[in-house]
Parts: structure tokens; C-alpha cells; sequence
């Protein structure tokens, strides 16, 4: 790699890229400018990010809560999700989507999301309606009052989620199995959609239980971006928040940790609508805080970002194997998983794709990667990251990330210089202290016409 | 923390962040004994958009500019004006594989060799044909951008189309087409394509088929190349953390020398197929009988309008009421109202010639049949029945709601001024738009619902598991046609291949 850089840098001075073409130099490392963030805690525990910044007229706001599709109740697997759906109908103030009507139909948008972690509800409006979604925000947070036929109607569009996510899609099958078949014993084994028969379970008592469960002010942190006065932001959080009462009750937690994986386990599965065959591998990894989750992100880099990658320029490009690759550092709240796949070339086998992925796997313990390619990486997280902070929305979602998955703001602004410092021997370290043999699970998925034909 | 591993209220449209030049006021919630009604918005900011400004090249490369001083990314996109619409017709995806090909090895460089060093600087390059236009984009940290541009020229003006890489690109291309071919909401959109504009140029599909992948030769890559790949068919936008000096200093350093053929660029091929689509016969009811399908993919689809239709806002104001984001009516009424679907949307997409409006979703198989005449009974309820100005105003907000959020990242604000070039428009088009959105009326939009997107004329395409809802489908339609999935031809308009005992006469 570092022999083709060299290469091209003197091609690049025959072909007269001179000194004077540079529009500004580049001397030295590109700095990511510091969010200049404020963090303050309301009395009943409610947490508040916030980052002026008057550059556009514009406001982002977004609603963390610390529960997710791995807190699901016990036979309701799906269920994070699906009441998220349902914050957005009555409220003890608001109709059913009054929330769109305060953002789309002024210019805004809004959106949330569930992960294995955490739920997160956003708004993006003109700045001038900032009060206006602060009450609103408040008010889905104090009380939720879903009727059930809004409820039902509700539910079934999450059916249709799933149907469109997991049974339309050709591979979406595959995402739910590497989930289910990763994780033995920790709720992340089961899938954040669901499936239709726990979904039809739910009722609207269950939706009563979650929010008094984990909707409330102390399992949240708010994260405000944009054009607005800090003094009338403070004075509009308290007005709207400050008056939600903390709960008496513990909020619950899961404590149940993913025990270490032993040996390989293995399975396969057929899907009609599958045309060419995939190879899921995944490997359990520390969490999110954890002191080697820089150098896994940098290794997950090294193997997948771009066309120079090492999985692409393998299994895509050298040995035309694979008609896509990735590698995937899913890095959460607790114990989180590697995943690497490859969706095979039209005619080629899955136990090849495997034992390519392993060659790369093995060559990133074997030997450590040159400076260059280390740097290469750095650049593409850093212009990744800049481009992720263009917006208010995607600054607020680098501190909110920050703040609840990592347990630290701050961290969204060492993040860089933590990758920075990632060596090297970082890389083949971590390479080798989490990509053993017994540390994987692997899942082939396979075009039904395969079956009882595999390993012939 | 990586987003797409999670799981959204409803899918994400292309854009990101917000805007704010409206004033609209908030309807008053009915005060009941306790409730609280929302605070009242303050007083809008005015959102200012950059300006671009450009020069000409003596080649005729037109170049533009938009400084973006706030950022310190750049975006540089090389637009040529043609794309999909100039494939031979027995060559669809020719146009694509050409744009595809370009950052694939030039006279000096590998393909790897272009990776390693684009990537070297963290940025991104990117090529691919649309309908229209054939473009190649570089995204990187503005102090690395001359760098990144060099690259951009050189893969435009010499790339090597070696044999290796045409037949890796084409099994790429065939193992990509095999996965898209078996999801059904792409499957129904490529069908409507060819129901709408049968076998002129926007019928086919951009990638191509299977069968015209593997006809296509180098000889055909190279001679789209040097027939639309040249400096006065060709736009260089340039936006972000830039001097518009240094770009065209830059720009002329790099294209300067770029010679202009001496055959003249004769008019744009697509100009041949001048209301094409209106050439079509009567409106078709197609089903694609795919049993394994996990949902039924709906698409309600007919011609639209050309992008330079005086028109044009009349049908994009429309088009928002119809379908345009959360709130529009075809997902309150499939979606928020009956729980029928993840997502109904619809779009009017104009391009140089009439492009396709289209209205589409997915559903579970057995709703298939009720959810397309839903949609079709909307476009119905559009043309018949006024618009209030209560939907009307929050409609035309979400439209100029997303145009701010665009123009608010860099790729965002080069990509639509790139399109306005592509289109002929004048760059005073930003600062217009929002007026002349807000300019449209309730009546204005059902005249042009009538006029122009009648559901009379409306194709419905239904690719799904038809044994459950092809019977209520008739029921509601007339002239359903069904094509089992193993006998669909996106080749031709017919969109049936010959049985084989066709084939031996």
C-alpha cells in the first residue's frame, strides 16, 4: 500500500502538481473544532447539553432516553420501539401528531429512534419555535395518554415496518439473525423490531408501565443546538422541565452480562428471496467506554472505508469473491459485537468469503499496518467527522452520543485525538486479543435452492 | 454511535437539518378546564443562502463557485449533461457503467491507485449516471482540495477503460441487479418506468437489465465517453471552504488545456423524444405476480412534466400536498389512518424531458389491492376538490422547509446548484424559490391536478404475492394484466418475454 502512495506522489509532480495549485497548504494534522458546550442538571435530574451557535436561524433539540430495545419487557420483544412510535399521539396538551404539526408544517422535521441503548427523539425547526418544542418535549415526557385504536393503528404500522425492513428485504433477515444468534443470554439477542406474534401481544397497559418506567426527567438528557440565547434556553428548560417530579421508584436496569464465548458456533439459514449467499462473522467486544474502542474503530476503518479498504480490495477487487463487504465496529452500552460480511459474487461459495475474511483478519494480527494506511484512516474518520458536524442536528447527535453511550460529553470532543493516539501496535493488539477462533459466531445465509447443497 | 443500526419512526428523507424563512402561526388548540396550549413562535431570522458565481472556460467548461465560509469541507462535482437518456436503446446501463468506469484506472493511474490516494486524504470520490446528467464528485477537507481535484480531472479527461476493469464492473453490476431485482418496491418502480415511457429513453432501467449488462462492449464505453464527457457539454460546481479565486486558478490549471472536439456537440439526443411519454398508450394495470414476496410494492405512476414547465411549482406545490414528507394525504390515509404501511409518499420528478410522477408504497400482500385504489382515489379527491388554505400553507412549508435543510451542508447546497445548471436555471432560482412556492393557490393546485395528473391517466403497478389480492384488485380495476415474476422482460414495453415456443418460430 505504502509502495502505490509513493508511487503516485511522483506521478503527481510529472504531471506538474505544483505548490502554487494549493488553495490553502495543509500543514500538519486538521484540527475538528471543539463543541463549546454547556451541561447543566435540573433538580429532578434532568440533564441539559447546549451549544449556541447563531450561524443559521435555525435549532436543534434532541430528547435522549436511556432505555432501549434491550430493556423490551420480558414477551415483548419489539416493544421500545413500538412505544416510541406511540409518543408521538395524545398527550395530556397534544393531540395525535401535534408534533409534526409544530415542526413539518413550519419548515421543521422531526424523527426519533430506537437502539439496542437508548430511544432518541429530535426536532429540527426554526429557531423562532425553540419555546414552542421545549413545552412540547416537556409534555410527551409528563404524561402520554394513547387511546387504543390509536394504539392498534400504531402497532400495525410497525408491522409493516418489520415486513418492509425484514421480509421484503432481501437480506434484512440476515440483521435479525446476527442479533439473535450473537448474543445468549443479554436482551441484545433480541432484535429492536420484534416480531409480528410479541408485537400483537403488546397492549396498552404495557404502554402505561413503560412510561411510568423510564419516562422520566432522571433517565434524560436533552441536547439543544443552535440560534437561541443561552439565558432564555436556561430559563425555558426550567419553566417547561424543572416542574416534571422525579419518581420515587429505582429505575431499572439491565445488569445481565453476555457471559465470554468459548468456541464456535455456527449456523446456516434459507430464505426464498435471498439471490446470492452471505457470510455473517461476528466477535464480542468491550464496551463503548472501554480503553480499546478507539483502536477497534480505527481497525474497522482500515478494513472497510472506501475502495482502498482491505476487505474491498480483497474479497471485491483482487479475488472478486464478493459483491459487497463490511465491517462493522457495533459498539454499545455493554458488550457489543464486531460483525464482519461479506454478500458473495454471483457463483462463488460462502466457505471461500469466510476464509478470505479470516486471511485479512490474519494479516491484521500478523503484521502492523504501515504509518500511512494509519494515517489514511485518521483522515477519513476525521472528514467523517466534520461533515457528521456540519449541521446542529449532527453536533447535537455527537454530544448526546457522547453523553449517554460513552457516560461523557466531553468525549465528543476527544474522540479525535483518542483515534489519534491509536497506534500501530494498538491495532495489531486489539486484533488479536478479540478475533480468536472461539471468539466467533458465524452465520451463513443462504438462497433457498442451496439447501442440502452447501459443502459440496 | 452508528445510526443505521437503528431503527426510525419513518424513513429518512435526503435531508438533514432545518430552515427557517416562514412565519406560519400555529392553529390554537381547543382550550380544555387544565390544558395548556403550546407558546406561540417569536419572530422568524431570515436564512441567507451564498451566492454562486462562475466563469467560462475558453473550452467552454462552465465553472461555479460557491464560497461556504463556515465550513471546512469542500465538495467539487463535475456534472456532464447527459446520463441515462442517451443509452442506445438495446444498451441500457451503458451511460452508468461509463460514469462508473471513470474513477476505474486512468492513463496513468490503477483503480487502486486512485482509492489509496483519494482516501489518503480522507476524502471521497464518486461517480455514477442519472437521468440527464453523468457525474463524478469528490467530498474532502477544503485544505486538501486541489489534491482531491486533480484526481477529479484526470479521471474525467483520461480514464482507461481497461478490459479488466469492464468485465469486474460487469459482474458487479449483474450481482447488484440480482439483489434489487428480487426486492419489490424496485422491481415496481423499473416496471412503471417502462408502463409510462414504453421504449423511449427514460423507460429503461438506469443500471441496465441482465441481458444488456452483458452486451455491452468497451468499444460502446468509449464512444459515450467521447461523445458526452467535453468541456462545453460539462459544469464544474465547486462549494465550501473555498476562494472562488483559487477555484478558478485551480480549474484552469487543471481543465484549461481540456480540448473541445471539434465535431459540434449535437443537440442533446433526448430532445428526439419530445413528449414521448404522452405517445404511450392508455393507462395499464400490471400485476407482478412474485410469490415470495414479503410485501406487496404499490406505485401509481404517470408522466409528469418537464423541469423548464411553466408549471413547475404549480406541481411541486401539488405533489406536497399529495405526498411530499410525514403529513402529506397519501400517508395520513395509508399510514397515520388505517395502519396500512410504513410510509406513502409521492414524488414529481422533472427532468430535461417529462419526467414520471410517481406515488408509491409497500404494504402487506393481502392490502394490496385496497391501497392502490386509496392512492388512486386521492389523485382523484386532488383534482376534484379545493385545497384549504389550513393544508394548503403547512404543505408549501414542509416544501420549502426541505429546500432550506438542503442548502444548509455543502453537498446539499452543490448538489441543487448543480442542478440548476444541468437544467439551464437561473442561479437567482434560490432566493425565488420560497416565493414562488408561497405564490400558488389551492385553485392553482387543483387545476393542475386536473390538468395534468389525472388519475384517469395514472398507471398501477402491484408487484407482490398476487394469489391474495389479485381478486379484489379486479374487483376495483379493469384490465389487470399479470406477469409472473420468472416471465417479466424490462427490456421492452410488452414487459413479457416471448414464450419459448415464440422463440423457436
Amino acid at each position: 500500500m505504502t509502495r502505490s502512495l509513493v508511487l503516485y506522489a511522483a506521478i503527481g509532480l510529472s504531471m506538474g502538481l505544483l505548490a502554487a495549485n494549493f488553495i490553502s497548504t495543509a500543514q500538519g494534522q486538521s484540527a475538528v473544532a471543539r463543541l463549546a458546550y454547556r451541561e447543566r442538571k435540573l433538580p429532578n435530574g434532568l440533564r441539559l447539553i447546549s451549544l449556541q451557535d447563531n450561524s443559521t436561524p435555525t435549532v436543534a433539540i434532541q430528547v435522549w432516553y436511556k432505555v432501549g430495545s434491550k430493556d423490551d419487557p420480558e414477551g415483548r420483544s419489539g416493544f421500545a420501539h413500538l412505544f416510541e412510535h406511540l409518543m408521538f399521539k395524545e398527550t395530556k396538551n397534544m393531540k395525535s401528531e401535534m408534533l409534526d404539526r409544530l415542526t413539518e408544517d413550519v419548515g421543521g422535521e422531526n424523527n426519533a429512534f430506537t437502539a439496542d441503548d437508548m430511544t432518541v427523539y429530535y426536532e429540527i425547526v426554526p429557531s423562532n419555535y425553540l419555546e414552542t418544542l421545549l413545552w412540547a418535549e416537556a409534555d410527551r415526557l409528563a404524561s402520554l395518554s394513547v387511546d387504543d385504536p390509536n394504539f392498534k393503528s400504531e402497532r400495525d404500522v410497525v408491522k409493516e415496518e418489520y415486513r418492509e425492513r425484514v421480509l421484503a428485504s432481501p437480506y434484512g433477515k440476515l440483521g435479525l439473525l446476527i442479533e439473535q444468534k450473537s448474543f445468549t443470554v443479554h436482551p441484545y439477542r433480541r432484535p429492536g423490531i420484534g416480531n409480528i406474534d410479541e408485537l400483537n401481544a403488546a397492549t396498552i397497559d404495557d404502554v402505561r408501565k413503560f412510561h411510568d418506567t423510564f419516562y422520566r426527567p432522571d433517565n434524560v438528557t436533552m441536547v439543544v443546538v443552535g440560534d437561541f440565547d443561552q439565558k432564555q434556553l436556561d430559563a425555558w428548560v426550567d419553566r417547561y422541565f424543572a416542574r416534571i417530579p422525579k419518581p420515587a421508584a429505582t429505575l431499572p436496569r439491565v445488569t445481565i452480562k453476555e457471559p465470554s464465548r468459548t468456541s464456535e458456533r455456527r449456523y446456516v439459514e434459507y430464505n426464498k428471496n435471498v439471490p446470492l449467499p452471505a457470510v455473517a462473522v461476528t466477535y464480542l467486544i468491550p464496551p463503548a467506554s472501554d480503553a480499546d474502542a478507539p483502536a477497534l474503530q480505527v481497525a474497522e476503518t482500515i478494513l472497510s472505508e472506501g475502495e482502498s479498504s482491505r476487505l474491498y480490495r480483497a474479497l471485491v477487487y483482487e479475488q472478486q469473491l464478493a459483491a459487497v463487504t463490511g465491517a462493522n465496529a457495533d459498539l454499545r452500552e455493554d458488550t457489543g459485537l464486531f460483525v464482519l460480511q461479506a454478500t458473495m459474487a454471483g457463483g462463488k461459495k460462502p466457505e471461500d468469503g469466510e476464509q478470505a475474511l479470516y486471511r485479512e483478519l490474519k494479516r491484521m494480527q500478523n503484521e502492523t499496518v504501515s504509518p500511512a494506511e494509519l494515517s489514511k484512516a485518521i483522515n477519513q474518520l476525521v472528514t467523517s467527522q466534520l461533515r457528521e458536524r456540519e449541521t446542529n442536528n449532527g453536533k447535537a447527535l455527537a454530544l448526546g452520543s457522547a453523553a449517554v453511550v460513552q457516560g461523557d460529553a466531553s468525549r465528543a470532543n476527544s474522540e479525535i485525538e483518542q483515534l489519534r493516539a491509536v497506534t500501530a501496535t494498538d491495532v495489531q493488539r486489539v486484533m488479536r486479543k478479540y478475533f480468536s477462533d472461539t471468539n466467533r459466531v458465524v452465520i451463513f445465509y443462504l438462497p433457498e435452492s442451496m439447501r442440502g447443497k452447501e459443502g459440496e | 454511535m452508528k445510526i443505521y443500526d437503528s431503527i426510525f419512526r419513518h424513513s429518512i428523507y435526503k435531508f438533514l437539518c432545518a430552515f427557517a424563512a416562514l412565519s406560519v402561526l400555529l392553529t390554537p388548540m381547543i382550550s380544555q378546564s387544565q390544558q395548556e396550549t403550546p407558546p406561540a413562535p417569536s419572530q422568524p431570522r431570515p436564512a441567507r443562502f451564498p451566492s454562486p458565481v462562475e466563469r467560462t472556460l475558453p473550452n467552454g467548461l462552465r465553472v461555479v463557485v460557491i464560497e461556504k465560509k463556515d465550513t471546512p469541507l469542500a465538495v467539487a462535482q463535475l456534472l456532464i449533461k447527459n446520463g441515462g437518456e442517451v443509452d442506445p436503446p438495446a444498451l441500457a446501463g451503458v451511460a452508468q457503467m461509463t460514469a462508473s468506469l471513470v474513477t476505474q484506472g486512468t492513463a496513468t493511474l490503477s483503480a487502486p491507485q486512485i482509492a489509496e490516494t483519494i482516501e489518503a486524504l480522507g476524502g471521497k470520490l464518486e461517480s455514477g449516471a442519472t437521468w440527464d446528467a453523468s457525474i463524478v464528485n469528490v467530498d474532502v477537507e477544503a485544505s486538501k482540495l486541489n489534491q482531491a481535484m486533480t484526481i477529479l480531472a484526470d479521471v474525467v479527461r483520461r480514464p482507461s477503460f481497461k478490459d479488466e476493469e469492464i468485465e469486474r464492473l460487469r459482474q458487479q453490476t449483474l450481482d447488484g441487479l440480482s439483489v434489487a431485482l428480487e426486492q419489490p418496491g424496485t422491481l415496481a418502480r423499473l416496471v412503471a418506468a417502462r408502463v409510462i415511457f414504453g421504449d423511449t429513453p427514460y423507460g429503461h432501467a438506469l443500471t441496465g437489465t441482465p441481458q444488456s449488462v452483458a452486451r455491452i462492449k468497451r468499444d460502446d464505453i468509449v464512444r459515450m465517453h467521447t461523445n458526452i464527457y467535453r468541456p462545453d457539454n460539462a459544469v464544474l460546481v465547486v462549494g465550501g471552504g473555498v476562494r472562488a479565486e483559487d477555484v478558478f486558478r485551480l480549474t484552469q490549471n487543471l481543465f484549461g488545456d481540456w480540448k473541445k472536439p471539434n465535431e459540434t456537440l449535437s443537440s442533446t439526443p433526448v430532445a428526439s423524444m419530445t413528449n414521448s411519454a404522452s405517445a404511450v398508450r392508455s393507462a395499464r394495470v400490471v400485476v407482478v405476480d412474485k410469490p415470495d414476496a414479503g410485501q406487496a410494492a404499490v406505485v401509481v405512476a404517470r408522466k409528469g412534466l418537464r423541469r423548464s414547465d411553466k408549471d413547475f411549482f404549480r406541481g411541486i406545490v401539488a405533489n406536497s400536498v399529495l405526498g411530499l414528507g410525514y403529513s402529506a394525504r397519501l400517508n395520513q390515509e395509508v399510514r397515520i389512518k388505517r395502519g396500512l404501511s410504513y410510509g406513502a409518499f409521492s414524488s414529481l420528478d422533472a427532468r430535461r424531458d417529462v419526467g414520471p410522477f410517481t406515488a408509491s408504497t409497500q404494504t402487506k400482500n393481502e392490502s394490496g389491492a385496497e391501497v392502490a385504489a386509496l392512492i388512486v382515489g386521492e389523485l382523484e379527491r386532488l383534482a376534484t376538490s379545493p385545497v384549504v388554505e389550513a393544508e394548503l400553507a403547512p404543505r408549501k412549508s414542509a416544501l420549502t422547509g426541505n429546500f432550506g435543510r438542503n442548502l444548509e451542508t455543502t453537498e446539499g447546497l452543490v448538489n441543487f446548484v448543480a442542478r440548476l445548471a444541468l437544467q439551464g436555471l437561473s442561479f437567482d432560482e434560490i432566493n425565488r424559490y420560497v416565493g414562488n412556492v408561497q405564490a400558488i393557490t389551492g385553485e392553482d393546485v387543483r387545476k393542475f391536478a386536473g390538468a395534468r395528473l389525472d388519475a384517469k391517466a395514472a398507471n398501477v403497478i402491484v408487484v407482490g404475492n398476487a394469489s391474495v389480492f389479485l381478486s379484489d384488485l379486479r374487483k376495483r380495476f379493469s384490465n389487470v394484466e399479470v406477469i409472473p415474476a420468472s416471465e417479466l422482460d424490462l427490456n421492452s414495453a410488452n414487459l413479457r418475454r416471448a414464450s419459448p415456443n415464440a422463440a423457436v418460430k
